[in-house]
This record gives structure tokens, C-alpha cells and sequence, in this order.
């Protein structure tokens, strides 16, 4: 399960700053919008924000992973933004993130949804890739990385 | 079953693809065709659950709550797979467990005295990391029979349509 299969450049933005943590889940459920897979964008904004109730998915090394299964998406969704400046997700480290991955699931997704968070963590766990994602200038330039990480 | 054919036991791997349900119907008619005993296995990803809590993206109760559809997911798969072969006069003995998926599989292979292990194509591979974490590539590498891959679903169907 590639994570560049799941994007493509309206799924993504590279400069997400001057936002709270409503703000960067509103701004990723937007770029989720672009999908088309979304039937209803409030259940989606409020299933992320139920799960971030229970624990924040605000990682370590300035990665956020929030994400939710819900009847309101169509098919697995991913979207990615990126904040140079970094915004406070109430991370575990207690440090401020920088890349935002949003993974939505339809309810009956399981093996595939597990599959794709696996992935983002292999991914994210390689501080070079987290440094160089970091910097893109562009969304083109974001999934190019992912690309090369990835092969 | 044809006690001097050289195949005795069948596994079908599930995993919920569309290849494996490809796989299966090949499965099924070589069974048939040999009157080879079948069997099939589901495993519940439970490593890839683990990762999920330790790399902090799942919490407990996400865990135990994923863990149950993956359950649900394999019990059903394995409901259609048993229908599927019951439709064909083939009986198949079907068992979900939990663990890591290519270590139980291998596994059963070996509790079952199993001679030809059937699974679905494989995915493409696009990196190194790939055949680290795709477990049917782990399985087709660890197991220690003989390995069938299904391919062409449109003329495995077709033929598993005309089975009588």
C-alpha cells in the first residue's frame, strides 16, 4: 500500500501556517473534499475531532496523524498538509508538528486502513524523509518525495 | 481423494482481495479435479495492530476495536469462500487465527502436512521495503510446499462457473 497512490496534488498543501488545531483538521478536511469520496464533510470534521478527544494523534519528530473510519467517505481518503513554522497538536513529544497526514476509512475498510497508517508511520519514522518533506516547495515537489521514499 | 495423486492437501490463503477469491475458485475446481482435501485460513493482523499502538497512532481502544472488524472481515471471507466450495460439492474446512500473518500461515502448512499452498497474485513490488512487509510475499518465500499463483480472474471464473 503506496502512500503516493492515495495523492495527488489537490490532496496537498505545503503551506499550511498561522493555524490552530481546528484550523490545520478544517484546512486537511478541505483538501479531502477534492477527493470526491466525501458524502458528508461535517460528519467527517466531527469524526476527527471525536478521536482527537480521546487522545491526540500529534506523534513525535512533528508528525500528526489524525485520522477516522466513518460512513462518510466512499473509499480511503489521505490528504497531507505541511506547516514550516509548525503548529501546536498537543504532540507527545510537547513539541510543534509539521506534517499533517488525515486518513479517512469507510467503516467496512479495515485491513486496507491499518495498512495505509503502517505505511505513513514506516515513512515518518525516517527523519530525512520528515527533513525533506519539510522543505517542498510545492505540492509536485511533496509527492515527488513521497515517490522516491517510497521505491 | 486419489490416495497415490501428488496432491493430497490444499490451503487456500484469504486474505479478503479479490485475487484471493480468484485464488480460491482455482482452489476449489483443483480439489475437484484431484479430489484433494481443502482447506482455508484467514489471520487476523494483529503485529500490524501492535505497530499502530507503539508508533502512538492507535490507542487501546482503537486497537481492540479494529482488531474486532478484522475479525468480522475474516469470518465473513471465510463464510463466502465455504459457500462458494459448498455450491461445487467440494467441502472445505475453514479456521481464522491471530498472530503475524505469515508466521501462522507457515504454520498451518506444516500442521496440516499441507502439499500446495493457492494464493492470489501478488502485488507489485515498488521498493526493497515492499518484500520486507508484504506478507503474501513473506508467505510465497517462508513456506515450505509448493507455492500456486492464481492470475487471469475473468477465465478462473468463467471456469468456475462451468464446474458441474
Amino acid at each position: 500500500m503506496r502512500i503516493f497512490d492515495l495523492l495527488n496534488e489537490q490532496l496537498i498543501s505545503v503551506s499550511l501556517d498561522k493555524a490552530d488545531k481546528q484550523g490545520v483538521i478544517e484546512k486537511l478536511v478541505d483538501l479531502a473534499v477534492t477527493s470526491g469520496k466525501l458524502t458528508d464533510r461535517d460528519a467527517v470534521l466531527q469524526a476527527i475531532l471525536d478521536r482527537e478527544k480521546l487522545m491526540s494523534t500529534g506523534l513525535e519528530h512533528g508528525v500528526a496523524v489524525p485520522h477516522a473510519k466513518t460512513s462518510a467517505v466512499s473509499g480511503l481518503v489521505l490528504a497531507l498538509a505541511i506547516s514550516r513554522e509548525g503548529i501546536d497538536f498537543q504532540s507527545a513529544d510537547g513539541n510543534l508538528s509539521h506534517l499533517f497526514f488525515l486518513l479517512l476509512a469507510p467503516v467496512a475498510a479495515a485491513a486496507p486502513n491499518i495498512q495505509t497508517l503502517a505505511q505513513i508511520a514506516r515513512l515518518t519514522g525516517n527523519s530525512e524523509f520528515c527533513e525533506s518533506i519539510k522543505s517542498a516547495t510545492s505540492a509536485q515537489d511533496a509527492l515527488e518525495i513521497i515517490r522516491r521514499a517510497e521505491k | 481423494m486419489n490416495p497415490e495423486g501428488p496432491i493430497q492437501k490444499i490451503l487456500l490463503y484469504v486474505d479478503g482481495s479479490e485475487e484471493c477469491i480468484t485464488a480460491a475458485q482455482y482452489g476449489v475446481a483443483l480439489a475437484k479435479e484431484t479430489g484433494a482435501e481443502l482447506k482455508a485460513v484467514y489471520v487476523v493482523n494483529i503485529s500490524l495492530l501492535e505497530e499502530l499502538v507503539k508508533a502512538r497512532i492507535f490507542i487501546k481502544i482503537e486497537e481492540m476495536d479494529y482488531q474486532q472488524d478484522l475479525e468480522q472481515d475474516g469470518k465473513r471471507y471465510l463464510h463466502y469462500i465455504s459457500e462458494m466450495a459448498g455450491s461445487k460439492g467440494v467441502s472445505i474446512e475453514t479456521e481464522l487465527v491471530k498472530g503475524v500473518v505469515n508466521k501462522e500461515v507457515v504454520k498451518k502448512i506444516e500442521e496440516w502436512h499441507i502439499d500446495l499452498l493457492v494464493m492470489g497474485e501478488l502485488e507489485q513490488i515498488h521498493s526493497r521495503t515492499d518484500t520486507y512487509h508484504d506478507e503474501a510475499e513473506l508467505i510465497f518465500r517462508k513456506a515450505k510446499c509448493s507455492v500456486l499463483f492464481v492470475k487471469h480472474a475473468d477465465a478462473v471464473e468463467r471456469m468456475f462457473e462451468s464446474l458441474e
